[in-house]
């Protein structure tokens, strides 16, 4: 008796399932059985660190479950591109995931996005110094105090570990607890708080719309609240020789600033510096009182607060227009200065091409950009 | 050559993630393939292509974030308002790469309309012919975005 066409097709369908089962089984099965990549050992930075892992794992959990944390805000799965490594040996060849986020420099110096590089023989790479020092912090919030319509001061007590070791400049990421459907995230803040304060953590954080982490701290978070953060990252922050300064910033791009400043008084750092902060209008400003105060209390030191939107009629009586044009014509000459910046990505370029234009040498310039 | 990602695939990919909280799609059931033709039709009725609207919207967003956050008349009529946003989203489609996260919310005066421009807005526009869905925050209408041509002119 033959079969009728119907009844064919339905049994070669499933034959055919039958087959692509088999073999995903089959794969799953050798890739736990026969490919067991055994110890693999991990070198950073030219054998100052040698770790060894157990093969399989992607570069960047095995190096979190080793206590090297790559920061990363997607959880592995290579659309955030923060955790980019120099893979100098033994990472295979860049997968089209990553492509897309390397630039042509990177991909020349085999910077790798660490979660798509899966460990399966000895690896060589080279990450920044100070991320051996990043830990994971449980903290509980001890204030979330508003300095602006949209920015607030968060505060955070340390619990465990109790105490935190970064520099003036550095920043540390954020995780958000699950809230209405929203997955846990990673957002990254700098730190705004002076670094012999070992025991809390205060940051400037903006609201953003619809942002998952900030619409978490600012309508969610309570305090006494637990919340967890990693940190510090970073390479933003003075460096150790005695040109004067310019720092510019705008809204949240105060916080690493306020941190440099009050650890430049701290530690009785006497260069000259002069910071511009770029507002809208007199209601964006914020800590102006504790600024001109530093201003006795630090060497040479002068803040410069420039408003764009201010009302004509106002009673204001400092500097009005874009940041840019209050910085060439407060310093014509900026040749032997360096600059440090911090704000949005618009900000950072004008100011960029102002100094340069003025004499000081790209090198010289730090920006930590909202990028 | 490249299968075509399912319907099913598509709202997954353009639904609320750990980077978008509210997704791409608004509150639009239509499949996203339709959401896509539609628009597109009503941007050939003006007679222009997805690739210069997102020519012209990278224009205005670029001149509106020069404002450091102040309301810039972009062109005749119509204003940028640049709102800072630290760090970068990736594109919802794998392998696109990452996009700034700042925004640009455009206001036509004559009718007090608005919409809301971001880098990767732009970007979905122009690889993809997307305009988001409706309810999205980040919708753009696509005639109201080819009125812009006829306002700069």
């Amino acid at each position: 008796m033959t079969s009728l066409p119907w009844q064919q097709i339905l049994l070669s369908i499933g034959f055919l399932c039958a087959i692509g089962l088999t073999l995903s089984i089959l794969l799953i099965l050798a890739e736990k059985k026969i490919l067991n990549y055994g110890t693999c050992n991990i070198d950073i930075n030219n054998g100052d660190k040698n770790i060894p892992v157990e093969g399989g794992s992607s570069l960047l959990s095995s190096l979190a479950d080793n206590e090297i944390f790559i920061p990363s805000a997607c959880g592995g799965r290579g659309t955030c591109a923060y955790c980019k490594v120099q893979v100098n040996s033994g990472g295979g060849i860049t997968g089209p995931i990553e492509i897309p986020y390397l630039s042509k420099d990177e991909l020349e110096k085999n910077v790798r996005l660490s979660c798509q590089v899966k460990v399966r023989k000895d690896l060589e790479i080279t990450i920044p110094e100070e991320l051996f020092s990043v830990k994971k912090f449980k903290a509980r919030v001890t204030e979330k105090k508003s300095l602006t319509h949209d920015i607030i001061e968060f505060k955070m007590e340390l619990i465990s570990p109790a105490d935190i070791d970064y520099k003036a400049g550095q920043y540390v990421q954020l995780e958000s607890e699950k809230y209405k459907g929203r997955d846990s995230v990673n957002r990254a803040y700098s730190v705004s708080s002076i670094p012999s304060d070992k025991n809390n953590i205060e940051l400037m954080i903006r609201k953003v719309p619809d942002g998952i982490c900030t619409t978490w701290v600012f309508d969610h978070v309570k305090t006494g609240q637990e919340v967890a953060f990693s940190g510090p990252y970073g390479d933003f922050g003075l460096t150790d020789n005695d040109a004067p300064i310019i720092f510019v910033a705008g809204g949240s791009g105060m916080a690493p600033i306020w941190s440099i400043l009050r650890d430049m008084k701290e530690k009785n750092i006497n260069r000259k510096a002069i910071y511009f902060f770029g507002a809208l209008t007199e209601k964006d400003l914020f800590y102006t009182e504790e600024l001109m105060s530093l201003e006795k209390d630090l060497h040479d030191f002068k803040y410069i607060p420039a408003l764009s939107n201010e009302p004509d009629k106002s009673s204001w009586q400092g500097e009005r227009g874009l940041v840019t044009d209050v910085l060439k014509r407060q310093i014509p000459d900026m040749a032997g200065f360096e600059a440090y910046l911090c704000g949005s990505p618009g900000m950072i370029d004008a100011c960029v091409e102002v100094m340069k234009e003025s004499g000081i040498p790209e090198s010289d310039i730090f920006f930590d950009k909202f990028a | 050559m490249k299968e075509s990602p399912s319907e099913k695939e598509l709202r997954e990919r353009l639904g609320p993630s750990i980077f978008s909280g509210e997704g791409f799609l608004g509150n639009d059931t239509r499949p996203v393939i339709e959401i896509i033709s539609n628009d597109l039709a009503l941007l050939d009725k003006t007679g222009i292509t997805a690739d210069k609207i997102a020519e012209l919207l990278t224009e205005v967003y670029n001149k509106a974030v020069k404002g450091f956050g102040a309301d810039v008349e972009v062109f005749p009529g119509v204003y940028g308002k640049y709102n800072e946003s630290m760090g970068k989203i990736p594109s919802p489609f794998t392998g696109e790469g990452v996009f700034p996260k700042g925004e640009v919310v455009v206001r036509y005066s004559a009718s007090g309309d608005e919409m809301v421009l971001t880098p990767l807005s732009i970007h979905l526009i122009k690889a993809h012919g997307f305009f988001q869905g409706r309810g999205s925050r980040y919708r753009i209408e696509p005639e109201k975005a080819a009125d812009l041509l006829k306002l700069k002119q």
